[in-house]
């Protein structure tokens, strides 16, 4: 009880901070974090850990545009990953001797990855939500395997090795830039090799994501998709074309992945098929409950909390790394139990989602209709 | 193709389909009482196995004790494979998913992952990663000859228990008392337990028939193919699901049926040259040509006739019944007769898209007739199978049409 009554305190304090002011917090946070490193008061493996936590972040915030604003369970969503990372790996790699450049490779895995999700989508639209979960499931395991078999294309287990790291500019551009007097020292940043480097190109994408999908939360699409999720024989009735707004939160959602996957492919170098194992998906769908379905903040935080924290306590665990590896996936598992017995909205919920899970306060409806009546009877008024 | 060839394969496929289908029931149980997919099964059939194994070996079975021990420490295997999976779906059941009833789709089966994460984690925990083997048997590698062909002995036992269990289910769910109430439960819970059935208990119990079955599975598994990995369990259930869909999820004779179809389809996919595969192909092309270009047309004429209840008409009309195979070949040539007037062009479109692609499938395997698929490919045909019967048909093949309660 005393625990409870703390939070309950605790959320009494953080709900006067206005949420934007969270959110410039956090954003700031995340902005100053690799000048820790720089400072020389953290390792250079947390700032790998918050390169990943970030790419996670993507992944998190896309799979909650189909499964929190849309409400379709996709087990599958690591597939869309896959693509957009083997699409990247495979193209600019010694593998066929390419190197095609950053910014076409980024829209091409992204492209391809959505039209992974529109030829998954397109049949299994009309499926009910069960059906459709166990079918992307079988469809991520089927993008897996053909991965890992395919082994001319992808060299199969063994993966796709000595990924270059990405230019922002094309060699010829920066040599000519070189060639009119700008600094070596400046131009070195265009070529994204250092962990800092890849952490604030990750950081930016996080940033724009979040950015473009809050807003079409919040948009018309948003809302037909909400509607969908709460009831959708009532939404389709009041003119939503479910069928369009459902395949355009899986495409979407994909094309968040495919890009995530492209952007992790060139930092990690090398990627093979054990990347993109069904627990994966599970991760990643346990980082949308945690947060909570729907809210992006929330996600964000489910996401770094299930990616960040594991690997710090792992760094530090030292010789029990591979016990703890056993009991990190336990405390999953657990936790996803938990969450969805006790509470499925999940830590920073989405409003919409906490009324839809939760029995609404009688109290609280009681002043709704007040404020019903109060309009009625301020009509009453303008007509008398 | 010998004959040979064909019994080994045919029973291999049995075999393994017999295995999927005492897995598939849970699932199929389950989902008719509660229309929710039980995630979790699948590591209770690895519970099943594991059991199982460690009991022969905390007994050091070998065969240097007398056939009656032997027997006895199979008999108590069997026993502990049941009973253990039966509590521990029992205990997942009150835990996990009896707080949930009622709420949307999702969350019973975000808890069901759940559930099935922490299982094989204990698994790993409490037995190690590397995969539990068997304790070798004479049993286990005895066989005899059928037509040529070397069975192992093993493989008819697990045919034959699995008949039998599955006899003693349907009796179990038609003739006994528990029985009945499983199956008004499954069909209106509201009004089961207004008639005086206690559903939670119903419910429970279907959980631990299932899981019983489940963990009969994982004992047959290890003891036919030696040894099993802590993950096995999300491939197998994964199968046995398939085949649940497949034969209709909800329908205990569905699932059955889907399992073997299953069974057989996986193993006769990778153990026959692509040009034996490409005849089955051909098969499916005619019976699709058969039904598009005669029953279809026949039954179009049926409504025609019915539609005009002239007397003088009925003659005319038995003539071109007589004449409808001539005439569907003309309606897919022409276009322009009665028996495709209920037809939209784009159906035509459709039906003859579909044929066209049988036709370049069966090209393809006969072009590489004398190649196989590899066997790397064989959970992908179980998969493409899911997804496919999902898609078109998700009442699967025994199973009533699904309507959405709203």
């Amino acid at each position: 009880m005393g625990l409870s009554r703390m939070l309950q305190t605790l959320r009494s304090i953080t709900e006067r901070v206005p949420r934007r002011v969270w959110a410039v917090a956090g954003f700031s946070l995340a902005a100053i974090f690799p000048l820790f490193n720089v400072l020389g008061f953290m390792p250079t493996a947390w700032l790998r850990v918050g390169v990943v936590s970030l790419v996670f972040v993507m992944l998190s915030l896309g799979l909650n545009v189909v499964m929190g604003e849309a409400g379709l369970l996709n087990l599958g969503y690591i597939a869309f990953f896959a693509v957009g990372a083997y699409t990247t790996a495979l193209l600019s790699s010694p593998k066929f001797g390419l190197r095609w450049p950053f910014w076409a490779l980024l829209v091409l895995s992204a492209l391809l990855a959505m039209v992974a999700g529109l030829l998954i989508g397109l049949p299994t639209l009309r499926l009910r939500g069960d059906y459709l979960a166990i079918v992307t499931l079988a469809f991520g395991e089927i993008v897996r395997l053909t991965i890992t078999n395919l082994q001319p294309l992808t060299n199969g287990p063994n993966g796709v090795t000595g990924i270059y790291p990405p230019r922002l500019l094309s060699q010829g551009a920066i040599d000519s830039l070189q060639a009119s007097g700008w600094s070596e020292a400046l131009l070195k940043w265009l070529v994204i090799d250092k962990p800092i480097e890849y952490y604030y190109l990750v950081f930016v994408f996080v940033v724009i994501t979040a950015f473009l999908i809050s807003n079409l939360k919040n948009s018309r699409v948003g809302r037909a998709w909400n509607a969908l999720r709460e009831d959708e024989l009532a939404a389709v009735s009041s003119g939503i074309t479910a069928a369009r707004a459902k395949l355009l939160s899986v495409v979407l959602s994909a094309g968040v992945a495919g890009l995530a996957g492209s952007v992790y492919a060139y930092y990690s170098n090398v990627i093979s098929p054990e990347s993109f194992l069904f627990m994966q998906s599970v991760i990643v769908v346990c980082m949308v409950v945690l947060g909570g379905m729907g809210s992006i903040p929330g996600v964000i935080i489910g996401a770094i909390v299930l990616q960040a924290l594991p690997q710090v306590i792992r760094e530090s665990a030292g010789a029990m790394r591979s016990e703890f590896e056993v009991y990190r996936m336990l405390i999953f598992g657990l936790l996803i139990v938990a969450m969805v017995i006790f509470r499925p909205e999940g830590l920073l919920p989405d409003k919409l989602w906490r009324q839809e899970v939760h029995e609404v306060d009688p109290r609280e409806l009681e002043k709704t209709r007040q404020s019903l009546f109060d309009v009625e009877e301020g009509h009453q008024d303008l007509e008398a | 193709m010998s004959l040979d060839h064909i019994v080994t394969v045919t029973i291999g496929g049995l075999t393994v389909g017999m295995i999927y289908a005492l897995v598939a029931l849970g699932y199929t149980m389950v989902y008719g009482v509660l229309e929710f997919i039980n995630f979790a099964h699948g590591e209770v059939f690895t519970v099943g196995g594991y059991v199982a194994a460690f009991t022969l070996f905390a007994l050091g079975v070998s065969d240097q004790m007398s056939t009656v021990a032997i027997i006895g420490s199979l008999l108590l295997a069997l026993v502990l494979s049941m009973a253990v999976p039966a509590a521990l779906g029992l205990l997942v059941e009150r835990v996990a998913y009896r707080p949930l009833r009622g709420r949307s789709r999702i969350m019973p089966l975000l808890s069901a992952i759940g559930v099935s994460i922490v299982l094989q984690q204990l698994i790993i925990i409490v037995f190690g990663p590397t995969p539990i083997t068997m304790p070798t048997l004479g049993i286990s590698s005895a066989s005899v000859s059928i037509l040529g062909a070397r069975i192992r002995v093993l493989a008819l036992v697990i045919i034959t228990v699995s008949v039998v269990l599955m006899a003693g289910l349907t009796y179990l769910v038609k003739a006994t008392r528990i029985g009945k109430a499983m199956r008004a439960t499954s069909q209106d819970m509201e009004a089961a337990e207004m008639m005086g059935i206690e559903t939670n208990q119903t419910i429970a119990f279907t959980f631990v028939v299932g899981s019983a079955l489940a963990g009969i599975g994982g004992l047959l598994v290890i003891m036919y193919y030696g040894s099993l990995k802590f993950d096995a369990g999300f491939l197998y259930g994964l199968k046995a699901f398939t085949a649940a869909v497949l034969g209709g999820i909800g329908n205990i004779p569905g699932a059955v049926v889907g399992a073997l179809v299953l069974g057989l389809t996986e193993t006769y996919g990778v153990s026959m040259d692509l040009g034996f595969l490409a005849w089955f192909v051909v098969a499916g092309l005619l019976m699709g040509l058969y039904v598009q270009l005669v029953l279809a047309p026949k039954k179009r004429l049926q409504h025609i006739s019915d539609d005009r209840r002239t007397p003088g008409y009925e003659r005319s009309i038995a003539n071109i019944y007589r004449l409808a195979p001539y005439l569907a070949v003309r309606t897919l040539v022409v276009e322009r007769t009665d028996a495709l007037r209920s037809v939209s062009a784009r159906h035509a479109v459709r039906l003859m898209l579909g044929n066209l692609f049988l036709v370049v499938t069966a090209a393809v395997l006969f072009a590489n007739g004398s190649s196989r698929i590899d066997t790397r490919w064989q959970p992908v045909i179980a998969f493409v199978v899911l997804m496919v019967i999902l898609m078109f048909r998700p009442s699967g093949i025994l199973g009533k049409h699904i309507t959405e309660k709203v």
